[in-house]
């Protein structure tokens, strides 16, 4: 697993440090910078689990319609016009006209040629080969499909029985809701189930008793009451009994049908079904085509300033946004690197070239951590601003949680000891130009020590390691090299939170309203008002470490 | 307010009544609520605003379905937990560190998921749209509070109603009345609901479900599946018959997905076990079972005893044994373990010999994904599934004569057993079964047998073995003897193929119900319910913000001592918050105190 560095939003914790990383849910908390927004309002990192979400419009992903929002309710987030899927591969359908009734035609192209095609049109996978005509859904024209078919979804036995419960229980409520009014005052001690269903229990089987009333004093009461329980019996417009035999799904038909099956393929998924309310076939056959799901585009906002930090353009076909508020334009882009895997695979290659007995798939065993041993890392920064940063780097303490958990932390040392570059360390302005440059012209590049630093890193890894410091400067990007100090009995994932504060100059006028507007970022006291510092949380995860009696045996191999 | 209003306007119709109600307006006001049927009048203000339209939510531990209300079946259906396992378990960890971490995790989970079904699934603004919230009686109330917080916090919700899944489904079934038996992943609950209030006193439950399941049929086929590899090489196809290639199944084949697939596309419920044959009521008891019940604890659960023992047993032998396969789909004999069989072997054998008699159901060949280190093969490994499995892989969950496992008509006879005598025929003939289990076809009927062979059968607990060598046995203990009268009247209202009517007297409910799935029954109901601008007890933001704000020292206190401390939560109703009954009406409260006093009037639906 190559190193890897994610960000912090604090959305999930309540305090603004970052929870310790060697706990699962911590992942939770960290984001790839690409995934996260910046409010400038707010002056904080936003992620996805955090900002508010609003549909800036609905459009079917296959014909690129935008539908207005009016009709998504009444289409059921679906493509009300010719977009339709398989309902076995989920590949969009074609729509194609029935063979020619005389085969005297050429059959090159029946497909797409809807324009001149004989009248029974029918749906047809491209992928799976599967037609609607399976399943006796034809059309007479081939435009406006949904709207053909709407008339069976209308009358789905599932909504009209749905309307007659409606109707069912609709007297009933307002009878209640009415009653229910009045009765506690008189009846409501008196109106707990047991006492209603023994008196309405008692009235419906012995004909005659039923005339004494053991609750005579609450006489009104009671009889709403029991006008309650008495509710006439729903009659269900198709009862589950009668849909059995009439083929509609369960009963003994499906067994008989589950007790002969051949091919677990004649059985439809439990995804193609689940989403039917009403009993349906257990048939794969019998499927319907599926209406194109809408898909939207989306605004979101800050939680907290509600200002808007990323809206896409309206049109259907554009993949623009019209405000883009990523964190990939203000912080700082950082990716980690382990110098001595890639000194590790290079010397396996020599190795590999003086014998072949090493296999390749040592080669990560080699370049892998091992417990024991020190090693250098390089940390990348690339400066997304017009002007230059000065970086200055923390690792973050674990900080004792609140209540029970800090003394468990205390008790167990942390497996690995990380150095980073104390001193502050500027990183070029971002300009168009560097874009174009080659990687060779080094522009940034002031200092000759961090160069031939950098130089007797790459020839001699072991004399190196020692390094914690700035390696490399070039455009906009600057490297610094830190170093991980592994104990003999460490394990698992080398983890750590850095705490990362940048200072910038400000130089609109809008930075200086977010401080006004008491923004966790502070000013650096040293430097002059203009200058700007935020920090921010990351987490830092160089890899697994090995254990180390395998990696010994093998090197020793 | 609109109770304060319809009070007098019905007083006036009524002028007998008119002195005693009009001067406890005050009282009514509150008590309102506490019925938590129907009460509809309250959410009628907010149709204006063309969002009445209800989000539904029926969140299950595996399965959540979401749609809208007034729309007869969901909009979507989604997974919950990854890759077939189920978001929460009934289990907590134990140390307050593990714990507050797992519910870390359970909240990050629950959140994307939550997100997802507003922004993914339904398209629709969560500020704009109120939420109803099915929930089953059992839900972890811990779960219960992260969903509410997510739904209030991140996604600002205006309100939530939490309504009672077994409620909602059986209004779905056009009743208010009736035993709601919920068989979904975690366990199966009954719930005996009359009048629309669910006796939440009598409600039984038992781990026998859908996970249950699972590990059953996974278990039977380690044993009795056999599992052919794909070809190494395509050129020597020809060559290898299948026969001998074919070997016991491996562990790593039958992952969380494969076995959901099985189930749900392969497997079915059988008929009844022919009494006459076994030589037993139960099937708990074949012939061979006895030295192996002795063996055992008595307390232990002979299926999950025999899993447990099984995966000690197929490690061990896994890669010697299946080299003596006899053949292509009969792999299963030459699968007794060669230094004698181990006890839960001995028992899983019995079961198959006994299954096998009698299920005609055909083998079927499935091609699934072959383990990862065998992953040089020629496309899919094919795994063959005896047909017994097929369709007695269920009997695992009509197996009674547990004490803490109860059968499904056992849990449902006890608690026809704690329900006041006379509400027992009524709910007897109203048996609506719902949840995911259920969609097994075949399920429902053989329920409405089982119920009756468990009331018939003599003594139920009789392969439970009590009796020492020198001892008589003891009278068989007729648990279910008050439940035999009633035994006409049993009638589940959703069984697909009902009995024919025994005798023309009365008028039998089976098969009654309208012909929703049972899986989504609950959700209909809250579409229903919605619909019908009524539906559980409905917390707004206002109050949650309201109890949110008090002071952090609550929430430590939470922390600390976990759900017994009172929290800022119990906004939140549930029934296992309920006050004790009162039994006259409660004094005029003092001032001091209203916003502590207010929620617990209103748990007390």
């Amino acid at each position: 697993m190559a190193p890897s560095v994610d960000y912090y939003c604090p959305c999930l914790a309540a305090s603004p440090h970052p929870p310790p990383p060697h706990l699962p849910s911590s992942s939770d908390s960290f984001h790839p910078l690409h995934n996260l927004f910046f409010c400038e309002e707010c002056d904080a990192v936003r992620c996805n689990r955090c900002v508010m979400v609003e549909v800036s419009g609905y459009y079917c992903p296959n014909c690129l319609f935008e539908v207005p929002s009016a009709s998504v309710r009444a289409e059921k987030n679906r493509c009300a016009r010719n977009c339709f899927l398989c309902p076995n591969c989920r590949n969009t359908l074609s729509v194609v006209p029935s063979d020619p009734p005389n085969d005297g035609y050429d059959r090159m192209s029946p497909i797409v040629s809807t324009s001149l095609g004989e009248p029974p049109f029918f749906l047809y996978c491209n992928h799976c080969r599967w037609d609607s005509a399976q399943v006796d859904i034809t059309f007479e024209k081939p435009t406006g499909l949904a709207a053909q078919l709407q008339k069976f979804e209308d009358s789905a036995p599932e909504a009209l029985e749905f309307d007659r419960l409606k109707e069912h229980f609709e007297p009933f409520l307002r009878a209640s809701s009415s009653s229910s009014a009045v009765t506690p005052s008189s009846s409501h001690h008196h109106s707990n189930p047991i006492t209603a269903a023994a008196s309405s229990a008692l009235a419906r089987d012995i004909p005659g008793v039923s005339k004494y009333n053991p609750l005579s004093r609450s006489r009104s009461g009671r009889d709403k009451s029991s006008h309650k329980a008495d509710i006439p019996d729903y009659k269900a417009r198709m009862e589950v009994g009668a849909a059995a035999g009439m083929g509609a799904g369960g009963g003994e038909a499906d067994l008989e049908f589950m007790r002969h099956l051949e091919t677990v393929a004649e059985v439809a998924t439990v995804e193609q079904r689940w989403v039917n309310s009403w009993v349906s076939s257990l048939h794969t056959d019998d499927l319907k085509p599926l209406r194109i799901p809408l898909q939207s585009k989306k605004s979101k906002r800050c939680p907290s300033c509600r200002h808007i930090l990323i809206k896409p353009e309206q049109k259907a076909q554009s993949v623009r946004y019209k405000i883009k508020l990523v964190a990939a334009n203000y912080l700082p882009a950082i990716s980690v690197s382990l110098p001595h895997a890639r000194a590790a695979l290079e010397t396996m290659k020599r190795s590999l070239n003086r014998s072949a007995a090493q296999s390749e798939d040592q080669s990560p065993a080699a370049a892998a951590l091992l417990a024991g041993k020190t090693y250098s890392f390089h940390i990348s920064f690339t400066n997304p601003l017009y002007d230059p940063i000065q970086v200055r780097l923390k690792k973050a303490q674990a900080m004792p949680a609140p209540g029970t958990e800090g003394a468990g932390e205390k008790a167990k040392r942390p497996p690995f000891q990380v150095n980073l570059p104390s001193a502050a360390f500027p990183i070029a302005a971002f300009a168009e130009a560097w874009e174009y440059e080659d990687d060779e012209d080094m522009f940034g590049l002031d200092d000759d020590d961090d160069l031939d630093g950098l130089g007797r890193l790459q020839k001699d890894q072991r004399s190196k390691t020692r390094t914690v410091g700035v390696v490399e400067k070039r455009a906009n990007v600057t490297v610094v090299a830190g170093e991980v100090i592994l104990t003999k009995e460490s394990r698992g994932n080398v983890k750590f939170n850095m705490l990362v504060s940048y200072t910038y100059r400000s130089d609109d006028p809008d930075p200086a309203e977010e401080n006004a507007m008491g923004t966790p970022s502070r000013h650096a006291s040293s430097k002059p008002p203009e200058m700007k510092n935020f920090s921010f949380y990351t987490v830092v995860d160089l890899g697994t470490i090995a254990p180390r009696e395998e990696t010994i045996h093998d090197t020793d191999m | 307010m609109s109770t304060v209003t319809a009070t007098p306007r019905r007083a006036g119709h009524d002028s007998s009544n008119m002195a005693t109600t009009t001067p406890q307006t005050t009282r009514v006001a509150t008590s309102h609520i506490i019925q938590s049927s129907p009460h509809y009048q309250t959410t009628r203000r907010h149709s204006l605003y063309g969002t009445e339209d209800r989000v539904v939510i029926d969140p299950g531990s595996r399965i959540w379905k979401v749609g809208f209300s007034g729309e007869g079946k969901p909009r979507d259906v989604l997974t919950a937990g990854d890759n077939g396992s189920s978001l929460w378990t009934l289990n907590r960890a134990s140390k307050p560190a593990e714990r507050e971490e797992e519910d870390k995790m359970l909240e990050a989970r629950l959140q994307s998921r939550l997100r997802a079904v507003f922004h993914d699934s339904l398209m629709t603004d969560p500020k704009s749209r109120k939420v109803i919230l099915v929930e089953h009686p059992l839900m972890p109330l811990h779960i219960k509070d992260i969903v509410a917080r997510i739904l209030f916090d991140n996604l600002q919700v205006p309100s939530i109603s939490f309504a009672s899944s077994h409620l909602l489904a059986l209004l779905a079934a056009g009743r208010i009345t009736g035993l709601v038996l919920d068989c979904g992943h975690l366990e199966s609950t009954v719930l005996p609901i009359f009048s629309s209030r669910p006796l939440f006193p009598q409600l039984r439950t038992t781990p026998l479900a859908g996970m249950r399941l699972s590990s059953h049929i996974r278990a039977l086929l380690l044993l009795f599946g056999t599992y052919i590899p794909p070809l190494t090489s395509l050129s020597g196809a020809a060559n290898i018959p299948a026969a001998t290639r074919s070997m016991r199944v491996p562990d790593e084949v039958l992952a969380g997905p494969v076995i959901e697939e099985i189930k749900t596309r392969c497997c079915f419920v059988g008929e009844t076990l022919d009494l006459a044959d076994s030589g037993a009521t139960r099937v708990t008891s074949p012939s061979g079972d006895d030295s192996f019940e002795h063996d055992l604890p008595p307390s232990s659960d002979p299926a999950s005893m025999s899993e447990s023992d099984f995966s000690r047993v197929s490690a061990s032998e896994m890669d010697s044994n299946y080299a003596a396969s006899s053949g292509f789909s009969v792999v299963s004999r030459s699968q007794v373990h060669p230094d004698g069989p181990r006890p839960g072997e001995t028992h899983l054998q019995a079961l198959a010999e006994m299954y096998k008699r009698h299920s005609t159901a055909t083998d079927l060949h499935m091609h699934i994904d072959p383990p990862r280190d065998q992953q040089a093969g020629t496309g899919k490994g094919t795994l063959i599934i005896p047909g017994w499995i097929r369709e007695r892989g269920a009997e695992v969950l009509f197996e009674g004569g547990d004490v803490d496992e109860s059968s499904m008509a056992e849990v449902i006879l006890d608690s026809l057993l704690k329900v006041p005598v006379d509400l027992r025929k009524t709910l007897a003939s109203t048996i609506l079964v719902v949840g995911g289990t259920p969609m097994l076809p075949g399920f429902i009927p053989r329920l409405q047998a089982e119920l009756v062979r468990a009331i018939n059968s003599s003594a139920p607990t009789s392969t439970r073995p009590p009796s020492r060598p020198g001892r008589p046995r003891p009278a068989p203990y007729d648990r279910y003897a008050p439940l035999r009268p009633l035994l006409p009247y049993f009638a589940i209202l959703n069984n697909p193929s009902p009995p024919p009517p025994t005798s023309a007297s009365f008028v039998t409910n089976a098969g009654k119900a309208p012909a929703f799935t049972p899986a989504t029954m609950a959700w209909v109901g809250g579409s229903l319910a919605g619909a019908l601008k009524t539906g559980g007890v409905e917390v707004a933001r206002e109050r949650w913000d309201e109890a949110d704000a008090q002071p952090e020292d609550e929430d430590d206190a939470m922390e600390g001592t976990a759900d017994t401390a009172p929290s800022s939560r119990n906004v939140l109703p549930d029934w296992t918050r309920t006050p004790l009954p009162v039994g006259a009406p409660p004094a005029p409260r003092p001032q001091a105190a209203p916003i502590i006093v207010t929620p617990q009037t209103e748990v007390g639906a």
